[in-house]
């Protein structure tokens, strides 16, 4: 850090830092590795008499052993001692240190857990503009100690460009561009900050620094990274910053808007940040310890992202360098360990809880549904279950009964490790016999199935009472006329397959008066199968006639008879799934009753309507490829987990779900029974696969338990803890027995806190001037670096805090401030001084994030999608990106790039996948969000270089650029000056414009000699070239825009 | 190489260099004047950390081959011939000792003993045990050194592969690769120094997944990420020019780029400007190199057959290694090949003939190539999984078919070259490949041993982050595995 000469060398700037890396090891807050008893963060400790002997004697350097020690030549005595592997204090610390003991070693605390102050403005310096505000005054005092001042203005059209980057995360378009430029009034530029703040840009800018922080993403992150649907969450986020949520409110909802009295559903959406973590479902892996990874991801996290604070090193020991116990860390987690989330999420894309986003009728309708469910599937349950006991009594004497007696007992397949189907296993109750069963699918009704949901109703007419024949049950079904209709057998929960045999039948009586000219009976399938035709072969046309089987006439009329089809014989073959049966009839009327399926299996542990760990096993191979299955999501989720994963209490409760609603050979007993409760059950599936929905927080009746974990580790738990703040910070005000989620929120933003603000501050500073104030985001502490302004950042803080944390209100405090509005030039000798421009005596220059370089290309190309929100998209992505890395069984192991608009989404929707981030990002410093990031890194790198020259986004963005300009103006002048402008938003000097003429004329020989190499180029990317300019000259303006595209000027805020 | 690409190649990088060394302010060069003077040896653009490497390395650049999935150690390297007779046995609970195992089969009844099907025998001069599923293998054991007694903490496959690579189970930290970018720079100017390989595998082999985090450079500045250098598509993204642009354009573009840049860097006098410059130039030239480092045509007929058949199969783990050699022999200082499907929870003797088939002749045709090129001597070769597996049978136990689960405790690792002893058996597990014996080496130890031989003090190795000082080793103390390094007695 600078010290000049006449300043005052204080701890918490100077000295901390220096004491921090060298000595608070040994001579720190951890009581367990101290040495000799002696801290040298505390003066009582430092400057104690120890037999005549002070570490520290304020004032006087011959008697502080420690200077003395870091003098010493001896390695016995030298500190920091050889064997810490520290290096000897260089002269400059030596130097800062010895000022400090001379000037009398006064010590602070650590300025960041101070309370926030609000410092008096320091007075305008002479020289210094009427106008400056406070952030100005702080920053050019600091400056004149070192005969330095702020830089003038950057040029306004540079300075346009970079407020709107900076706010909106897009380059000005040239008409903005003008406008601005053309308005002279004084306050021009405090509109432009007005109208750019109002954009939805703005939200969808500022959310993607956030999103980093909470580790948001589109998949898991580990083992199978499957998708994660929590995309409206990242709209939440956005949409916050558009309505500019005070950072207060924003910081509750979040942590724990599942608490706050009658939620509206945005703020559980909110909660969604607690459900951000990875999480697994990895077959072999152990509960408590994914559980205790889960929880301290959550408090590192936290702790990073408002506390700034390192608390992970307290994880197995006491914190080193930061008051922070093992036992503040896990009482921090306690606040976590109500959530009622599982640990494994079951690879699903959406692991309960959730919150369905819908109107208010829809979760009206919802509720109801919730209400009524229970009172059904309880009296379904108990029909079952006595149904299922009077099959046990049959028992051994029928093989049915005893297959449904023993349905339960077969665990499905526990390793999810693997993807092979169906492994030996220990099977208690394996059936290697085969069995024939009937199922009976429609007897009083259709059953409802989800794929049915909000379609017409099918043809025909349960009917009952007297004079309707049936077969089963109460009802028949009655057709009249010309009418197809299918009958479903399951909306895809239960895969038929075809396994031994398979047979549907249909019960069918003629109307005596009346009768029908054919009736026939189909398998529905993808697969091609024909149709079984009874009475006149051309009755349903020459098409059908054609492909038909012929079984015979129609049955005469008086009583029913039982119509079958075999599906071998129709052309379904062996292993093919089937869905349901499709009864037609031509002309007359008819009755129809008791339509089912009667199958073989070659066991009943393969079957899915005999077993219920075949079914599991059936849906959960199928499940990991397809999405969308439609059952409710508590099923979905059930059936992801492997057998080990599933508590005793959901095994039952999977076992009940097949016994209720699937077990075959129960169907017809379970009627209407298992209608009524499945119609809801289809009907809630319906919202849930119909409508978004998110992941949320929710609290537990009972938290689980808080141990601190010894040495970190999972399997060590020790003492129990209650969820706590960290003690050397102000107290926390619990509203209950047990501090909640709510508490911890609020402790968080309540102003006495003395980091939250300070921490939040910093990162908008950061992201506006390249660097923060403290320039270590995720480190308040005293390993972290100090401010390079500690007055301003408190005065900031305490500003933030005193608007009612108003983050638009700050982001225009910030824009506005002269130091914001500096030139960015710099000199050899101000480059020589500082070096990372910490004394903020010109602008930074920043090369622009991944998100920004993507969006900004498809700006200028004029290919930029407005659409605000929604599921992720797939732009282009190189092939074999997830492919080489992914596990076969992942749903993100193929990526299939969408097509069309969704090309041209602002980068904020491009699809996150954790084990494998799209090289658009990554190849820019874009992070992985598998952990809290608070702080990009901003890399130069030939990679960078290739992905801005090559990727097909790029090049496809310049070939747009080119067409814009061959269509919006008539000269290669005008059509030049317009090109450089767009990107740099300056005009081109001379020699910049004699560079882009020879450049155009160089390319445009190329070009018009080959031809064919200008064909190609149009072809780059999927949109179609919309002039009718001459191929070479596209070629050849896209070769200029491609040039453009790649200035560093362009690539720079500047 | 085409002649004028190589001349516009040549041109490039002398204007780069004289490039970089502009003064700032100072005015653009003239491009296309020509200098005919020989080029002076060029300068490292990615310069070492001062100090480093902290004491005289004994190798160079390392080719790290990952096993990923677990290979067992049983079935390849730890011989137990005392096995045999106990054929589904349960094992003793003198062994287990109450350790954890996964949730795979934690559930199962017994732990029946399933010795390996496979036959050993002894090679070499040093007589090492090496499985008949290795036989290449078995014709190096003089070169390599076997460590029989490493460990991890981690027992699922996404922690252990996150520890074998970064020394920590939870994502964030940066690899051994990256650590070695950073610390040593690269030899390269036209080439990444720390490059990774994904090559295929078997399908009928269920495989895990990899991580990008295992090549990430974590909390390291991001221009030590491991580069990915793929068989499918470009070799290395985006590498190739845009349908209908070829070269000459792409030259052209850049000299004006060039010209654009250094006018920005004298406007703006930002030195990023100037490293900017740099990279588009490097760019330039990893059009040319890359593709010439892909190319195997030179190759001589004998070296192809060393590597077997399948090196000429695009993305096979044999092509993978003759690229790995090449990659060394231009400067890179870390190769990664990450070979997938070695988790063999069932069916495991056909599975792992399989996958000893795709990669035995790899490995030994590199260790055989790097010899006869002598590049072996400062190249170190690292072959591991991330863990072991259990000497109990997951699932059914037969005469001719056993799984077995991840044992975290005890697996097989051999290194080569680099200042590494050949035919040396270091370590030993007890007579059910359960527990270690005799001299364990941890994670640590072999990462702090590889850092040894790169010439690094591993506890000296550090970057400051999240308030801590960052190690690949750890903050336990590791220790260097002297026993086996050249020198050592």
């Amino acid at each position: 850090m600078f010290a000049a000469a006449a300043d005052q060398v204080t701890y918490n700037e100077h000295i901390r830092p220096i004491l921090a890396d060298n000595c608070f090891a040994c001579h720190g807050s951890d009581a367990s590795q101290r040495k000799a008893k002696l801290r040298l963060d505390n003066l009582a400790s430092a400057t104690a008499d120890r037999r005549g002997v002070r570490a520290i004697a304020p004032g006087d350097l011959s008697n502080s052993e420690a200077w003395q020690r870091i003098l010493s030549a001896d390695p016995e005595e030298v500190m920091p001692p050889p064997d810490s592997h520290k290096k000897p204090l260089p002269p400059t610390q030596r130097a800062l240190l010895q000022r400090w003991i001379e000037q009398g070693a006064v010590y602070q605390n650590h300025w960041a857990y101070e309370p926030v102050s609000h410092p008096a403005l320091p007075s305008p310096l002479a020289g210094a503009k009427e106008t400056d505000g406070a952030i100005d005054r702080f920053i050019a005092a600091k400056l004149a100690r070192h005969n330095l001042t702020l830089a003038p203005e950057a040029p306004r059209d540079v300075l346009f460009r970079r407020l709107t980057l900076d706010l909106t995360g897009l380059p000005p378009t040239t008409v903005e561009l003008d406008a601005f430029l053309a308005d002279r009034n004084p306050d021009s530029y405090d509109r432009a900050v007005t109208r750019l703040l109002a954009s939805p840009r703005y939200g969808e800018h500022f959310a993607r620094p956030w999103l980093d922080a909470v580790r948001y993403a589109d998949s898991h992150g580990l083992h199978l990274d499957n998708v994660r649907n929590i995309w409206p969450y990242r709209d939440w986020v956005a949409s916050a910053f558009n309505r500019n949520l005070p950072f207060d409110q924003f910081t509750i909802e979040q942590l724990a808007g599942d608490l706050l009295p009658n939620p509206r559903i945005d703020q559980l959406v909110a909660s969604g940040y607690n459900r951000n973590h990875l999480s697994t479902s990895e077959g072999g892996a152990i509960e408590e310890e994914a559980e205790a990874r889960n929880n301290i991801d959550r408090i590192n996290t936290t702790s990073t992202v408002w506390l700034g604070l390192t608390a992970g090193c307290a994880q197995c020991h006491d914190h080193k360098f930061d008051p922070i116990s093992q036992r503040d860390y896990y009482s921090l987690g306690a606040f976590f360990k109500g959530l009622a989330d599982r640990v494994w999420d079951g690879n699903i894309p959406k692991p309960g809880p959730l919150v369905v986003l819908g109107d208010a009728k829809v979760h009206a309708r919802l509720k109801a549904i919730d209400a009524a469910f229970p009172p059904l599937a309880a009296a379904l349950s108990a029909k079952a279950e006595a149904a299922e006991k009077a099959q046990k009594k049959i028992g051994k004497s029928n093989e049915i009964a005893e297959v449904v007696a023993n349905a339960a007992r077969v665990d499905p397949d526990d390793d999810t490790d693997s993807l092979s189907p169906a492994k030996p296993k220990q099977a208690t109750a394996k059936r290697t016999t085969a069995v024939s069963y009937e199922v009976v699918w429609a007897e009083d009704a259709d059953t409802p199935y989800a794929i049915n949901y909000g379609k017409p109703a099918h043809a025909g007419e349960w009917r009952t009472g007297p004079g309707v024949p049936v077969v089963g049950g109460q009802r028949a079904l009655h057709l009249e006329g010309s009418q197809e209709r299918p009958v479903d057998f399951g909306g895809g929960e239960l895969l038929l397959i075809v396994r031994t045999t398979a047979k549907a039948f249909a019960y069918f009586q003629a109307d005596p008066v009346q009768p029908p000219r054919a009736v026939s009976l189909q398998f529905i399938s993808e697969q091609k199968t024909k149709r079984v035709i009874w009475g006149d072969p051309a009755a349903f046309g020459p098409e059908v006639a054609k492909d038909a089987i012929v079984a015979g006439p129609l049955p005469a009329p008086g009583g029913y008879t039982r119509l079958e089809i075999d599906a071998v014989a129709t052309g379904l073959a062996k292993d093919k799934p089937y869905s349901g049966l499709l009864v037609a009839q031509s002309d007359g009327a008819g009755w129809w009753d008791h339509i089912g399926t009667a199958c073989t299996s070659p066991s009943a542990s393969v079957d899915p309507l005999l077993n219920s760990g075949a079914w599991v096993t059936g849906l959960r191979n199928f499940g990991r490829a397809e999405a969308g299955l439609p059952l409710p999501h508590e099923a979905i989720f059930l059936i992801g987990l492997s057998g080990t994963q599933q508590t005793i209490e959901e095994k039952a409760r999977v076992v009940q779900f097949h016994r209720d609603f699937i077990m075959g050979p129960l169907r017809a007993t379970l009627e209407p029974e298992a209608n009524a409760a499945r119609r809801l059950l289809v009907e809630r599936t319906h919202y849930e696969m119909t409508l978004p929905s998110s992941p949320v927080s929710r609290e537990l009746p009972t938290p689980h338990p808080a141990p601190i974990l010894l040495r970190g580790q999972y399997d060590k738990p020790g003492e129990l803890v209650s969820p706590a703040t960290p003690a050397f910070l102000p107290p926390l005000a619990a509203t209950g027995a047990r501090p909640s989620r709510l508490d911890l929120a609020r402790w968080l933003v309540d102003p006495k806190n003395p980091l939250t603000a300070r921490v939040t501050v910093n990162r908008f500073w950061q992201q506006l001037f390249g660097a923060g104030l403290v320039r270590t985001p995720g480190d308040f502490g005293t390993q972290g670096d100090p401010p390079t302004h500690p007055e301003l950042l408190d005065w900031l803080a305490s500003e933030f805090v005193r608007t009612g944390w108003d983050v638009k209100q700050f982001v225009r405090l910030l824009v506005s401030s002269r130091a914001y509005r500096q030139d960015s030039r710099v000199t050899p000798e101000l480059l020589a001084l500082d070096p990372e421009n910490k004394l903020l005596a010109r602008s930074a220059r920043l090369r622009l994030d991944a998100e920004v370089l993507r969006d900004q290309a498809l700006a200028l190309g004029g290919l930029l999608r407005p659409e605000i929100g929604g599921p992720p998209v797939r732009p282009y992505q190189p092939i074999n990106i997830w492919e080489p890395v992914a596990f076969g069984g992942s749903n993100t192991k193929t990526y299939v790039q969408d097509r069309g608009d969704a090309l041209y989404r602002r980068s904020l929707y491009t699809f996150m996948k954790r084990t494998a981030p799209a090289p658009a990002m990554s190849t820019f410093d874009g992070p992985s969000r598998e952990f809290s990031c608070v702080g990009r890194s901003r890399s130069n790198t030939p990679l960078q270089a290739l992905a801005l020259m090559n990727d097909v986004q790029h090049i496809e963005a310049a070939r747009a650029f080119a067409e814009r300009l061959l269509a919006e103006k008539s000269t290669d002048t005008k059509r030049l000056a317009l090109a450089f402008r767009s990107v740099t938003a300056r005009q081109p000097d001379t020699r910049e414009r004699k560079l882009l003429t020879d450049s155009l004329t160089t390319h445009r020989a190329h070009f018009s000699r080959d031809t064919a190499a200008a064909d190609k180029i149009l072809t780059n990317g999927e949109s179609k070239p919309a002039t009718t300019a001459p191929v070479a000259e596209i070629a050849a303006w896209t070769m200029v825009t491609n040039l453009l595209l790649n200035l560093d000027e362009t690539v720079t805020r500047n | 190489m085409n002649p004028a690409h190589a001349y516009l190649n040549q041109l490039t990088r002398r204007q780069f260099f004289n490039g970089a060394g502009l003064a700032m302010g100072g005015l653009a060069l003239n491009y296309l004047a020509p200098r005919l003077s020989a080029a002076a040896p060029a300068p490292r653009l990615f310069p070492p950390l001062s100090d480093f490497p902290n004491f005289a390395p004994t190798a160079k650049r390392i080719i790290y081959l990952h096993m990923n999935g677990g290979p067992s150690q049983l079935d390849t390297f730890d011989y137990k011939p005392a096995l045999q007779p106990r054929f589904q046995q349960e094992l003793p609970e003198s062994i287990r000792l109450g350790q954890r195992i996964t949730t795979m089969t934690s559930g199962q009844a017994n732990f029946p003993v399933a010795p390996s099907l496979f036959k050993f025998a002894q090679h070499g001069q040093s007589g090492a045990w090496v499985s008949e599923l290795l036989p290449w293998t078995a014709k190096i054991v003089d070169d390599i050194a076997i460590v029989r007694s490493v460990h991890t903490n981690a027992i699922n496959h996404d922690p252990a592969c996150t520890f074998l690579m970064t020394g920590s189970e939870i994502p964030g930290k940066a690899s051994l690769g990256s650590w070695l970018s950073y610390g040593l720079g690269s030899e390269s100017n036209d080439l990444p120094a720390f490059v990774v390989l994904t090559p295929k595998f078997s399908p009928k082999v269920a495989a895990q997944a990899l991580f990008t985090r295992m090549w990430s450079s974590g909390f390291l500045p991001t221009t030590h990420n491991g580069v990915a250098l793929r068989a499918q598509g470009d070799p290395v993204l985006f590498l190739d020019n845009p349908a209908g642009i070829d070269a000459t354009a792409r030259r052209a573009m850049l000299d004006t780029l060039g010209q654009f840049n250094h006018h920005a860097a004298a406007r703006h006098g930002d030195p990023e400007t100037l490293t900017r410059i740099a990279q588009y130039e490097m760019a330039f030239r990893m059009q040319t190199s890359v593709p010439e480092l892909t190319d195997i045509s030179a190759e001589t007929p004998a070296t192809l057959d060393l590597y077997g058949s399948a090196v000429k199969e695009p993305g096979s783990f044999a092509a993978s290694c003759l690229l790995a050699r090449r990659l060394v022999e231009r400067g890179v200082r870390v190769v990664q090949i990450n070979h997938r499907g070695w988790d063999q929870h069932g069916t495991l003797p056909e599975h792992l003939k399989i996958q000893c088939r795709d990669t035995d002749q790899g490995c030994y045709a590199l260790i055989a190539d790097l010899k006869q090129r002598d590049m072996l001597k400062d190249t170190l070769v690292v072959w591991a999984g991330e863990f072991g597996r259990t000497v109990y049978s997951q699932g059914t136990l037969t005469r001719t078919n056993y799984g077995r689960d991840h044992h975290p405790r005890c697996f097989s690792v051999w290194l080569a070259g680099g200042g590494v002893k050949g035919g040396v058996i270091h370590g030993e597990t007890d007579e059910f490949s359960y527990n270690i014996v005799r001299d364990p080496v941890s994670l640590f130890d072999l990462n702090a041993t590889l850092l040894h031989c790169m010439g690094i003090d591993h506890a000296k190795f550090s970057f400051k982050s999240q308030g801590l000082d960052q190690r690949l080793t750890g903050v336990e103390p590791a220790n260097v595995v002297k026993d086996i390094l050249a020198g050592s007695k």
